[in-house]
C-alpha cells in the first residue's frame, strides 16, 4: 500500500513549511534516506529524506507552496498504485503528535485508541483507500463528484443535504461559492489590486453581496504617510515572518526590564591577547570577545541559576544545562544557534564551535537541534558603533544580554581620570519570572568576571 | 390548424399511404365493414375495396404469416391486431420470421410490413386485453418498435413505418385514441429514431412513452405550481432509440425519471436508465435514476384496481418530489 509523505514538524514553533524544491519527480524510484524535497521552516532550510523505498507516486505541492505540518505532501508506493488526486486533509490525530516518527503513519487502530472514531477521519488519510471501509467514503452523486473535481474541492469537507447526507451538486456549488473568490465588479477588482486590498474581507453592497469600487475604497486602510507606490514590496515570509511574529509575541507577553552596566575590559583584552595565538594555532580561528563574554556569562549563570530559567505555563523551569544562544544576523533575518553546555567548555572549544555555528547560520545550514534548547541568549553588536541597546528576550528564555562596543572612555580610577576600554552590557529580563535585584546581582557578577577574567579559571 | 384525434390521424395516414402506393394494403379481423375493433379503418373499405382492406379469419398466426409472405413478394402489408396481447399468437411469425429474414438472406429478401395494434390498460378490458408488451418486441433484433403518444406523431410515424423496408411494430395506446392535436392535412413523416421534447424544463427529466406522456404533462403542470421545472422527453420509437436527446436532457437537469405503463420489472425503462448510466450523462446525475412502471400483476378488471396497477399522475408528482428531496 502506498505510504504517505508528511510535512515534518522540525521545531516546537513550526506550523507550516514552505516547499523549496523537490529532488525527485513523480515516477522516480526512491531509496530510504534519499533526499526527497527541501523545505523552508520558520528557522531553517532543510532537506527531507525518505523513510520509505518505492516509487514517488504523487507530489501534491509545488515550489513556494506553504504546507501545514503533518499534511500529506505526496505518496511513495509501487508503480501503478492508486493514490488520491488531491492531497488528503490534515489528519486530526497526527497533528496533535509532537514526535515526528509517531506522526508519520497514523494507523486507524491508533486513532481508535485515542477515542477518535473512524468516521471522523477523512477517508483519504487512511491511505490509498482500497482497505478503507465503504462508509468512510463521502456519499456523493456523480454530479457532485464531477463539480468537486472541476472546482478542486475535497468532497469530504462538503456537508451533504441529500438523503442520508448524500452530497449533491448544489451542496458542492454552495461550498465552492463560499470558499472561492468573492463576487466583485471588474473595476472593484482592479482598484483592490492596485491598492493591495484583499477582496475576501470586504462586505459588498451590490446584489448578492457583489463588491463595488466604493466598497473597496471604504475598506482601504488609511493611506501610509509615505506614499510608497513605487517602492519595492517583498512578502514577509520564512525567517522574516517568524522573527516578526516572535519579537512581537515576546514584547507583548513578557514585561521587559533592561539593566545596564559598564565593564572595564582592560583585563579581558589582555587575556585575549595572551590566548589569541595559541587558540588560533589549535583551532584555526581567532578568539573573539564573544567567546569570552559567552564563557563569563556561563560562569555567572552558574552562580545565579535563577536567571537561567524559563516560564512554562504556570511553572518556572530552572534549567540544569547552560546553553547559550548566540544571535547571528543573516540575510533577511536573525538566527540564534545554541552553544550547549558552555560552562563545561574551554575557550578554544567555544571559539571553534561559535565560528562553525555562525557560518552554518549564515549559510542556512543549521540543524534543528543546533537551534533548540537555549536557556539564555547573547546579542553582540560590539562590531558596530553601538554603545548600548535594549535586546528583546528570545522566548521561552527569560533573559538576554546585549553587548555594545568596547570604547575608550575617561573613567575615574582612584581619584584620577584615566582612559579605559569600556563596554556596556544590557540585560533585558522577563519581570514575570525574574525580579530586579537578582537580575542586578547577576549582571554585577558578570561585570566582576569580565573585569577579573582569571576568575574563569576558578 | 385543424385538430384530429389520434384515431383519425392514424386513419388519415393509412388512407394517404394507400392512395399513394398500390402495394399498401391492410389485413385484420373485422377491419372491413365493421371498421376494426376501435374503428380505425371505418369507412376505408368503401374507398379501397375488400381487396385492399382484407378481413381475415380469427388467427393472428395466419394474419402475420400472410403479411410476412406478402411483404417478401414486394407488397407493403399493414396488419391490425385487435389487441396487442394477441401478438403472442403471432410471435413465431414476428420473431422467428419477420425479424430475421432480411439478415438470414443477406439483404436479398426484405419484409416491409407494419403490425398495428392497440395496447395498454384503462378501458376495463382486463388481463388479456390490456397489456403493454413493447419490451418483448424491443428485445428482438430486427424489429422496430414505435409508440406514438399524440395524433401528430401517430400520423407522421405511421407514414415512416409504412415506408420502412423492415418489420415495424406500431403500438397505439387505447387511451390515446381520443386525444386530439393539430395535424396537418398534407403528407409528412417523422423519422423513426427521433425523440421529441414534449416540454422543456430544468429540474428533472421525465422520459415517458405513450399515454404516460400525457400523465407526465399533467404532473409537470402540477409540479410547476411548486416551482419544479420538468422536462418531458417522448422517445416515440423504442427501436431505434434516440439516446442523444435523452443524454443531453439529463446533462441539463441532472435527474431522470422513466415512466412507462408496462410492468416495471424487465421493462424498457431499465434500458433507458442503463443507457444513461453508461453514458457521459452519468457524471451529471445528481440523484439515483427512478423508474416508474406497472405493478407485477395481470391488469385487473376492477377499474380502481386497474388504475392502481399502473403509474398515475400522482405517482409521477411524488417521484419528482422525491428525486428532488422536496417531499
Amino acid at each position: 500500500m502506498a505510504k504517505e509523505i508528511f510535512m515534518p514538524k522540525l521545531s516546537s514553533t513550526m506550523e507550516v513549511g514552505t516547499m523549496i524544491q523537490w529532488f525527485k519527480n513523480e515516477g522516480d524510484s526512491v531509496e530510504v534516506g534519499d533526499p526527497l524535497f527541501e523545505i523552508m521552516t520558520d528557522k531553517i532550510n532543510i532537506e527531507v529524506e525518505s523513510y520509505e523505498e518505492g516509487i514517488l507516486l504523487k507530489k501534491y505541492f509545488e515550489e513556494d507552496d506553504e504546507v501545514p505540518i503533518n499534511h500529506v505532501v505526496g505518496y511513495i508506493g509501487e508503480a501503478g498504485e492508486r493514490v488520491p488526486d488531491d492531497p488528503p486533509g490534515e489528519s486530526g490525530a497526527a497533528a496533535e503528535e509532537e514526535d515526528l516518527s509517531d506522526s508519520r503513519q497514523p494507523e486507524v487502530s491508533d486513532l481508535k485508541e485515542q477515542g477518535i472514531s473512524e468516521t471522523s477521519v477523512p477517508n483519504e488519510t487512511s491511505g490509498a483507500g482500497e482497505n478503507s471501509p465503504l462508509e468512510e467514503k463521502p456519499r456523493a452523486t456523480p454530479a457532485a463528484r464531477r463539480v468537486a473535481r472541476e472546482e478542486n474541492i475535497v468532497l469530504a469537507e462538503v456537508p451533504g443535504s441529500g438523503p442520508n447526507g448524500r452530497i449533491q451538486q448544489g451542496d458542492v456549488m454552495a461550498f465552492a461559492s463560499s470558499h472561492t473568490a468573492p463576487k466583485a465588479t471588474p473595476l472593484a477588482k482592479k482598484v483592490a489590486e492596485a491598492e493591495g486590498v484583499e477582496l475576501q474581507g470586504i462586505k459588498g453592497t451590490g446584489s448578492q453581496g457583489k463588491i463595488y469600487r466604493s466598497d473597496v475604497e471604504g475598506a482601504k486602510q488609511p493611506a501610509p504617510i509615505l506614499a510608497s507606490a513605487g517602492g519595492k514590496r517583498v512578502k514577509m515570509e520564512g525567517i522574516r515572518k517568524v522573527v516578526a511574529q516572535r519579537m512581537h509575541q515576546s514584547k507583548t507577553t513578557a514585561p521587559h526590564v533592561t539593566l545596564t552596566t559598564e565593564v572595564d575590559m582592560t583585563e579581558a583584552i589582555g587575556m585575549r591577547k595572551q590566548l589569541l595565538g595559541s587558540i588560533e594555532q589549535q583551532t584555526g580561528f581567532r578568539l573573539s570577545y564573544t567567546e569570552i563574554i559567552l564563557k563569563a556569562s556561563a560562569s555567572a549563570l552558574k552562580l545565579h541559576p535563577n536567571i537561567n530559567v524559563s516560564l512554562e505555563g504556570n511553572e518556572i523551569v530552572f534549567h540544569e544545562e547552560i546553553n547559550l544562544g548566540l544571535a547571528v544576523a543573516v540575510d533577511n533575518g536573525l538566527m540564534v544557534p545554541v552553544v550547549k553546555n558552555v560552562d563545561q567548555k574551554g575557550l578554544s572549544e567555544l571559539t571553534a564551535e561559535c565560528k562553525r555555528l555562525g557560518k552554518a547560520a549564515r549559510d542556512s545550514k543549521l540543524k534543528p537541534d543546533e537551534m533548540s534548547g537555549g536557556t539564555f541568549t547573547i546579542s553582540n553588536l560590539g562590531m558596530y558603533a553601538i554603545d548600548a541597546f535594549t535586546p528583546v528576550i528570545n522566548q521561552p528564555e527569560s533573559a538576554i544580554l546585549g553587548v555594545g562596543r568596547i570604547n575608550e572612555k575617561p573613567v575615574g580610577v582612584n581619584g584620577a581620570i584615566e582612559l579605559r576600554p569600556m563596554m556596556v552590557l544590557s540585560l533585558s529580563f522577563d519581570h514575570r519570572v525574574i525580579d530586579g535585584a537578582p537580575a542586578a546581582a547577576f549582571l554585577t557578577e558578570l561585570k566582576e568576571v569580565l573585569e577579573h577574567p582569571y576568575k574563569l579559571l576558578v | 390548424m385543424r385538430e384530429l384525434t389520434y384515431l383519425e390521424a392514424v386513419r388519415e395516414a393509412l388512407s394517404q399511404e394507400m392512395r399513394q402506393n398500390d402495394d399498401v394494403f391492410i389485413l385484420g379481423e373485422d377491419i372491413g365493414v365493421y371498421g376494426g375493433a376501435f374503428g380505425v379503418t371505418r369507412g376505408m373499405i368503401e374507398e379501397f375495396g375488400p381487396e385492399r382492406i382484407r378481413n381475415t379469419p380469427i388467427s393472428e398466426a395466419a394474419i402475420s404469416g400472410t403479411a410476412v409472405g406478402a411483404a417478401l413478394t414486394g407488397m407493403r402489408p399493414i396488419l391490425e391486431l385487435q389487441f396487442s396481447d394477441f401478438i403472442t399468437i403471432a410471435m413465431d411469425n414476428m420473431v422467428n420470421q419477420a425479424a430475421k429474414i432480411r439478415y438470414m438472406y443477406g439483404g436479398k429478401g426484405k419484409v416491409p410490413m407494419v403490425l398495428r395494434t392497440p395496447a395498454g390498460s384503462g378501458t376495463g378490458a382486463a388481463a388479456q386485453h390490456s397489456q403493454s408488451l413493447e419490451a418483448w418486441m424491443a428485445h428482438v433484433p430486427g424489429l422496430k418498435v414505435v409508440q406514438p403518444s399524440t395524433a401528430y406523431d401517430a400520423k407522421g410515424l405511421l407514414k415512416a413505418a409504412i415506408d420502412d423496408d423492415n418489420p415495424v411494430i406500431f403500438y397505439e395506446h387505447k387511451l390515446c385514441y381520443k386525444t386530439k392535436s393539430e395535424v396537418p392535412e398534407e403528407q409528412y413523416s417523422i423519422p423513426l429514431g427521433k425523440a421529441d421534447i414534449k416540454r422543456e424544463g430544468t429540474d428533472v427529466t421525465i422520459v415517458a412513452t405513450a399515454i404516460m406522456v400525457h400523465k407526465a404533462l399533467e404532473a409537470a403542470a402540477e409540479l410547476e405550481k411548486e416551482g419544479i421545472s420538468v422536462e418531458i422527453i417522448d422517445p416515440r420509437t423504442l427501436v431505434p432509440l434516440d439516446t442523444e436527446t435523452i443524454i443531453q436532457s439529463v446533462k441539463k437537469t441532472s435527474r431522470l425519471i422513466v415512466v412507462h405503463e408496462a410492468v416495471k420489472r424487465g421493462g424498457f425503462g431499465g434500458e433507458i436508465a442503463s443507457t444513461i448510466a453508461e453514458s457521459e450523462a452519468f457524471d451529471y446525475l445528481d440523484a439515483p435514476i427512478k423508474r416508474l412502471g406497472g405493478k407485477a400483476v395481470p391488469i385487473p378488471y376492477n377499474p380502481e384496481l386497474e388504475k392502481a396497477a399502473v403509474p398515475q399522475v400522482g405517482d409521477i408528482v411524488s417521484a419528482a418530489k422525491e428525486i428532488l428531496n422536496r417531499q
